[in-house]
Parts: C-alpha cells; structure tokens; sequence
C-alpha cells in the first residue's frame, strides 16, 4: 500500500485581494443575461417511472446551456430538487437514478460540453488551459456561471422547493459542487466527491495526471507565462470559494487518487465555512473515492436535508 | 467470423489509410513526442488519434487505446502516470463520432449505442469497430513498435478488435455494451445499457431487428478468435457483469486468461491492470511509470 498522505499538508494556495469583488463583477455581467428557459420532452428517454426533458438556457455571454432535467412521474407538488455536476471529460448523465430517489433533478452541461458546445468548443484536452493568462477569459469563468444559472433554472419551476436545493457531483463535479454551494445561498445541501479544480497550484506539483497535467504542458511550453498562469487560476480555485459555504456539505475523497490529490482534499476541507460539515476520506480509493460505500451516506444526508420527497414504487 | 464481418473488413480493405502524421509540441516532453494523426477507414471516414512516441533508441512495447464510449478522446486514460508515455508507445483513436472525429458525424452520449441499431447493415457500430481495427492496422506500421508486445486495452472493442484484427499480443477488456446485451439490459436500468431499454420502450416493434443486429456484436462469437492472452476486468462480485456472469466468455477465450473481479477501487483495479499490461511486455520497473499516489 503506497505510504499515507500527509492530512497537514502546506498548502500554497491564497486568496487574491480582489477575488470577491473579481466575482461579483461577472455575476454582475450575468445578471443582465436573461435565462430564457426552454423545457423540450424527450419520449425517447421517458419511462414509465420517470420524464425526462431536454432543457436549454441562456449563461453569460449569451452561450445556450443544455442540461437534462427529470422528475418523478409521482411526487408532491413541491418536491425537492438536486442538481447533479459533470465531470471533466464525462457526458453529463441523464439524472433519472435521482428521479427514483424522489428528487427533480437537473444535470448540467457547462459550456464546451456535447450539446452546449455551438458557441464555445476548445476541447479536450485544452479546456483547462483556454486562455488561462487572462481571469477575465478563461474558460471556467463562462463554465462556472454556467452552473451557477441551474441554481435559477430549479428556482423557477413550479415543481419545485424553493428551499430544498441540494447540488452533488465528483471530481470536476466536486469542485462545481464548491463553487455553487459558495456562490448560491438557495443551496440548502451538497455532496463533493473527489473535488478537482481545488487546489490547482498544489496539485500540478503533487501528480502527473491528466487533466491537471494540461497546466504542466502549458507552462513547459511557455514558460514565460507562468505568474499570469498562478494569477488567473487563483481566483478559480474552489478553496478560495470555501470559507462562503455556509450549508451543510459532506465530501469523500480516495487516499490514493491519482487525479485530484487527498492534499487538496484536506484543504479545501479545512477551509470550508459550514459550521456542519464532515470529511470522509477512503483509503484503498483513487478517484472513485469510495463512491460505493459513500453512495448510501450521501442518500442519508440528502434525505435528511432535503424531506418531503416522495420515493417512485 | 461471419460474413457480416467479413464484409466489413473487406470493405475497409478498399480503403487505404493515407496517414497524416503531425507533431503536437504542447503535449511533447523530454520523455516522449506526441502526434496527432489523421487516418482513413471505412465510409470513408476520416479518423484522428493520439500518437506517443517514447524517446530513444525502440522499438518499444505499445498500448493500443481503441475507441471509448465516451465523447472526449484522450492522450491516456485520465489518470495514466504521463510517465507511461516513456515507456510505451502510445496510441488512442477517436472513432467516427466522437471529438476530432466529430465531421460529418457527431455522435451522442447517451445515444450511440442504439444509432441505427434497427438494421445491422448501418448500425454505427459496424463503422467504429471497423475505425479500431484500422487504428491497429496503423500502428502495426510504425518502427518504433515492437510487435511482439502489443497490448489492446479498452471496453468491448478492445476484444472485438484483437478478434477481427492481427498483431495484439496482450488485451485488457472491460465488457460494457456487447455481452449478452439483449438478455442482460432488461436487467439494468443504468447507462449505457438503459438506451437499449429506452429505444425499445419507444420502439417495441423493433426488438427483434434490434436483437439480431447485437447477436452480430456479442463477444461470445469473437472469444473463439482471441488467441492473444487476455486480462477480463469484470464487475465487482453480485453486479451485472461480475466474474460469474462473464464466465462463459472467459472460457470461449482461445488463449490464456486472467478475471479479475472489480474491488469497486479505482486504484486497486488501475493497479492490477498497470502491472498486468507491465508484465506481459516484460516491463519489471512499474513503480518508476505508476501515479505518484500509487507508489509504494
């Protein structure tokens, strides 16, 4: 068994002076974006149990999102929503496994992603790294208003609790998970798993993986770049999100993941504002980070934060 | 084989690859040269994959990456030490459908699994197993490779391909979309089998179409002609596809095989594959090419 990883690891990561102000400016550009939502049924991936729906809206920038969106055929006239986050080279799933559990649930495809990437396409890999010199271009700053515009999405359907939002996901849906949770207060609830884009500086130093390894390609490549690199990913790193989370949030990560380090993990973990939250770190995990024992933690904390769901037969 | 797969092959043979070979310097090191290569198949198609080549003196041992049912194309599987590029000459292809290989075709996830699959004649499938038994072609060609040690690691294609192609003399398969498909996704509703079931749910009248076009794709009729040794990565033991579940097909293999059974780990099981792939090529220093939190 590799030797254990330090849970005290000296992070390097620190906060840019103007980093709220930075992010209050482009929810600013946002906001003048209207959402215009567009809600398409889709017969094709409908069951008896379950309606599934195509839905688009608009982000900043005026890019057309996708997202898939279900709900339970039976459930109450409010019900609880969860929105699910992608990972960074998965298809964003179809959350129809959420619908059985009771929940309205919104899967998200950010921009660049199959069927949100007309407007804005860089690539796999290169995603990590389009215009990385510049936080005012950089990809996730598009990618991660992308998500945050779900949170308005769930807010404004008449099937839906307004104050039971809960949002999950691992690895590049660990780290959304942050940042949303961080930046909309309607999140009542969230589960991050193996939180990437947390930690971006510490972990191009700790593994040699892709995607992080994008950045390490891109600086051997130009090297002059590096301090506008550090400066532009600074102000996109999830741990510099979490002291604003205030709802309560579980997080798994694998003592042995070999994409996002167990370093980050504690971290950000450490750096999270919650007042409840609760760390449970797998050893003898990588980057599942134990999802099939923590599958059933998450159900319970879900089910416990978000009541008054009703569950499919 | 089967006429239909005899069919396919010949008409990819009518094909020739006409290779376009470019550097790519952004993903090239001290250690290895990556390319991007462009390639002919059936269609006709035109097809991109990643080349990596190890610096110094080869040839090398390879690893063959045929088409994953996902959209995004990598390098390496996410999470490959990039210092496996130093070692191995690398080589993954987007089949048609999936980026870089997206025109004039874009292919869907969920989706692609059922694209045509009412009619066994245009099924997209017969085109992407006809994309990775090119891309072994195309890498068979390169000096740089030793042909003794050519491992195919990937899904179902992996082993499709080392059946209908020549030259792998290793495979790492992890059955996912063509074992027993008919019989087994009723019994499932996760992806990527539950597009079966919506597609029949939708279209009930086509079952029968649809179950003859999978009898075409099902691994029991290649495992005759797998000779190469053969790592099967099942599922963790009481899921769909665990090592009892896959038994037939470990015994209709032709050359020697090893079942792991998943310890729902994807440490444990990347491991367990990454030292296989090491020592059928006869590579005894896996440490110094394994992820940093994998080393002992």
């Amino acid at each position: 068994m590799p030797k254990a990883r330090p849970a005290d690891y000296r992070s390097k990561i620190r906060k840019p002076d103007d980093f709220d102000a930075f992010w209050s400016d482009v929810l600013r550009q946002a906001s003048t974006v209207p959402l215009e939502p567009e809600v398409v049924p889709d017969p094709l991936r409908t069951s008896d149990d379950v309606e599934v729906f195509q839905v688009f809206y608009t982000s900043i920038d005026h890019v057309r999102i996708a997202a898939w969106y279900c709900r339970p055929v039976r459930r109450a006239a409010r019900t609880p929503a969860v929105m699910v986050l992608p990972g960074y080279q998965m298809d964003p799933p179809i959350p129809k496994e959420w619908a059985r559990k009771g929940y309205v649930a919104l899967s998200v495809a950010p921009r660049g992603k199959l069927r949100s990437n007309r407007q804005f396409n860089p690539g796999y890999p290169n995603l990590l790294t389009h215009n990385i010199v510049d936080r005012h271009t950089y990809a996730y700053r598009g990618f991660y208003v992308d998500t945050w515009r779900g949170i308005d999405f769930l807010l404004a359907r008449p099937e839906v609790e307004p104050t039971l939002l809960g949002v999950t996901g691992s690895s590049q849906g660990g780290g959304l998970t942050i940042t949303t949770a961080a930046m909309r207060p309607e999140v009542r609830a969230a589960s991050a798993g193996a939180p990437y884009l947390c930690g971006f500086a510490d972990a191009i130093e700790l593994t040699h993986t892709y995607p992080y390894e994008e950045i390490n390609d891109y600086v051997r490549r130009h090297p002059e770049r590096r301090a506008d690199v550090e400066q532009t990913i600074a102000y996109f790193d999830g741990i510099n999100f979490a002291d604003r989370i205030s709802c309560p949030i579980i997080m798994n990560i694998g003592l042995q993941d070999n994409v996002c380090p167990p370093e980050t993990g504690y971290v950000l973990f450490d750096r999270i504002g919650a007042a409840d939250k609760r760390l449970y770190p797998y050893d003898g995990h990588g980057h599942d980070a134990g999802r099939a024992r923590h599958g059933a933690v998450t159900d319970a904390f879900f089910a416990r934060h978000l009541p008054g769901r009703e569950v499919s037969p | 084989m089967t006429q239909y797969w005899d069919d396919v092959l010949a008409a990819l043979a009518r094909y020739p690859a006409r290779p376009e070979i470019e550097p790519l310097p952004l993903r090239s090191t001290t250690f290895a040269t990556l390319y991007g290569v462009r390639l002919t198949s059936l269609g006709p198609y035109r097809l991109f994959g990643y080349l990596s080549i190890p610096t110094g003196a080869g040839p090398f041992p390879a690893i063959y990456y045929p088409p994953k049912y996902q959209s995004v194309l990598e390098i390496i599987p996410q999470g490959t030490a990039n210092l496996q590029r130093s070692r191995y000459v690398t080589f993954s292809l987007a089949g048609r459908g999936q980026r870089n290989a997206d025109t004039p075709y874009a292919a869907m996830f969920p989706g692609l699994l059922t694209e045509g699959v009412d009619d066994a004649a245009s099924y997209m499938f017969r085109g992407i197993v006809a994309d990775s038994v090119r891309g072994l072609e195309f890498l068979l060609t390169r000096r740089e490779v030793d042909a003794t040690r050519v491992v195919v690691a990937g899904n179902d294609i992996a082993l499709i391909t080392a059946a209908l192609g020549s030259g792998a003399t290793s495979v790492v398969t992890t059955p996912a979309l063509f074992y027993r498909t008919a019989e087994l996704a009723p019994k499932t509703n996760g992806y990527p089998l539950e597009e079966i079931n919506d597609y029949l749910h939708l279209h009930p009248a086509r079952a029968e179409a649809v179950r003859r076009t999978l009898a075409h794709y099902d691994l029991l009729g290649f495992a005759p002609g797998v000779t190469a040794a053969t790592l099967l990565m099942a599922g963790a033991p009481g899921t769909l596809l665990d090592g009892p579940a896959l038994g037939p097909l470990a015994t209709a293999l032709r050359g020697p095989v090893t079942v792991y059974e998943s310890q729902q780990s994807l440490y444990k099981d990347g491991l367990y594959s990454e030292r296989w792939m090491a020592e059928q090529c006869g590579i005894t220093d896996v440490q110094s090419i394994l992820p940093e939190h994998w080393r002992d």
